[in-house]
Parts: C-alpha cells; sequence; structure tokens
C-alpha cells in the first residue's frame, strides 16, 4: 500500500483548505460537517461523540502542526479520509503546546478488510515526519496540487 | 433516530476502541507512529456514563448479545443484517418504524442503518 492506494479514500470533496475554527471541538465539528457534507454519512452526532473519546484517550496531535483524528465507527460504510489546513492554527492540545495547522481525518467502519485504515494511519503519520513536506502542503493552493506534492513527497 | 439506538451505537463504538487500546499489538502500532494512550481509564468511565443512559432491558439486551455474538449493534446494507447477512423486510424501513430500535428477526441482533 502507498500514498496513491492512500487517496483512493479522499476527495476534491473532503478537502478543507481553510478551517474557520480555532479551538479544537469547534475544528472537529468543522471536519464532521465537511465530512458529512461530502459523503453519504449523516450521524453527525455519533462522528463528533467518537472521534471526541478518541481524543479524550490522548491528543492525535502527534507531530509539530499536525494531527490526525481518527476512530472506527458504525456510522460510516467505508473508510474516509478527510484534509484540512488552518492558517491561524488551532489548539489541538498537542503535548508540545504548538498549532496545529494540517489534519488528516480518518473514519473507518468496525471491520477493518485488509488494513486500510491502519495502514493509511501508518503511512500519512511516517510521511509527516518530513518538515519540509509539510511546508509544502500548508502552501498549495488546492486539492490536486495538495495530492500531487504528497505522492512527490 | 430512536435515543436509545444512538447511545447503543455510540456504546458499541466506545468499547471497539477501549478494546484496540488493551490490545497489545494494536496500541503497539499506534504509539510507533507517535499516539499516546493514556487516558484509558477516562474512556472506561465515559463507558459506565453511557451504560447508565441506557433503559434497563435494552442494557440487558445489549450485553446479552454482546455476549453471544461479539458485537450486539450490526448495520443493515443492502437490506441484509451484516451479522448474519440474512434479508431484512422492506416494511422494516417504513415511517412506521422510524423511531423504534428494530431487531434482525433471524438472529436477534440490534438493526442499525448507516
Amino acid at each position: 500500500m502507498d500514498v496513491l492506494d492512500v487517496l483512493k479514500h479522499t476527495s476534491p470533496e473532503l478537502f478543507l483548505p481553510d478551517l474557520k475554527a480555532t479551538r479544537k471541538h469547534a475544528a472537529l465539528e468543522e471536519m464532521v460537517e465537511g465530512l458529512v457534507a461530502g459523503t453519504p454519512i449523516t450521524n453527525r452526532e455519533t462522528l463528533l461523540q467518537m472521534l471526541t473519546a478518541r481524543e479524550n484517550l490522548g491528543s492525535t496531535a502527534v507531530g509539530p502542526g499536525v494531527a490526525f483524528p481518527h476512530g472506527r465507527t458504525l456510522a460510516v460504510q467505508k473508510l474516509h479520509i478527510l484534509i484540512a489546513r488552518s492558517r491561524a492554527g488551532v489548539d489541538f492540545e498537542a503535548e508540545d503546546g504548538s498549532l496545529t495547522r494540517l489534519f488528516f481525518m480518518l473514519i473507518a467502519p468496525p471491520q477493518d478488510s485488509g488494513h486500510q485504515y491502519i495502514k493509511s494511519l501508518a503511512i500519512l503519520t511516517d510521511k509527516m515526519q518530513d518538515t519540509e513536506l509539510r511546508d509544502r502542503l500548508l502552501e498549495t493552493p488546492d486539492y490536486d496540487s495538495f495530492c500531487a506534492a504528497l505522492m512527490e513527497g | 433516530m430512536n435515543p436509545q439506538l444512538q447511545v447503543l451505537v455510540a456504546l458499541q463504538d466506545l468499547e471497539q476502541m477501549i478494546k484496540d487500546a488493551e490490545d497489545q499489538e494494536k496500541a503497539h502500532q499506534l504509539e510507533e507512529m507517535g499516539f499516546n494512550l493514556g487516558g484509558l481509564d477516562g474512556l472506561k468511565k465515559a463507558k459506565e456514563d453511557l451504560e447508565a443512559k441506557l433503559d434497563p432491558r435494552h442494557r440487558n439486551y445489549y450485553r446479552r448479545l454482546k455476549q453471544r455474538f461479539g458485537h450486539a449493534v450490526v448495520p443493515v446494507i443492502g437490506n441484509l443484517c451484516m451479522g448474519c447477512f440474512s434479508n431484512i423486510p422492506s416494511s422494516f424501513t417504513s415511517v412506521t418504524h422510524e423511531n423504534k430500535i428494530l431487531h434482525c428477526e433471524n438472529c436477534g441482533r440490534i438493526l442499525y442503518w448507516p
């Protein structure tokens, strides 16, 4: 599995170029709204409950400036990946106290056929170790160039 | 959606999350990626709070199903119960059943339309 396989689970409709929210819960809500708007998913309450619980287990802001809110839920039938950015930065309770500007939200059904969910998470967290790539992704003008940069990196 | 069904779905999702966090191999995989899983006690407390919101009959039935099958709530996809793959009558999706908790007539699992 590679980045191209990961990108099959996202789409231009699941790309939020600049979040309005600057606080954690509001940012999660805005991303869930983006997910609902761009997919057949309807149960925003269950999604938000699951994501909030996951954040209570431990913040998913694991790299300087990047977070990976994720989880499995009955509310979805397949893996969806939403990408979001924030120019202002969101206080996502990162351990180092830094603001988060780049988000990859992964939502999967309870059965993870082919381990796509966990493999996608592993590929993205690994890619985001690259500081230069993270900076490029924050500057790309649109979804297509974002994906191109991610594949090149 | 029926509010009790909403709680049942959230409870099952939460139990799955706790199970994954307690699974050494899965937890190790996530920790290798940089995730901190230190809030497990908080999740268990959240699980107790959710269970307290259930009517006793739903709570007891959920536990029996979970003991029997591993999962009590299953999605309906393409008119099939994804627990036992038997056909779900189309009448189940009628307006009269909209706010009810429905069970598969074959296996008894709680049905959820995602």
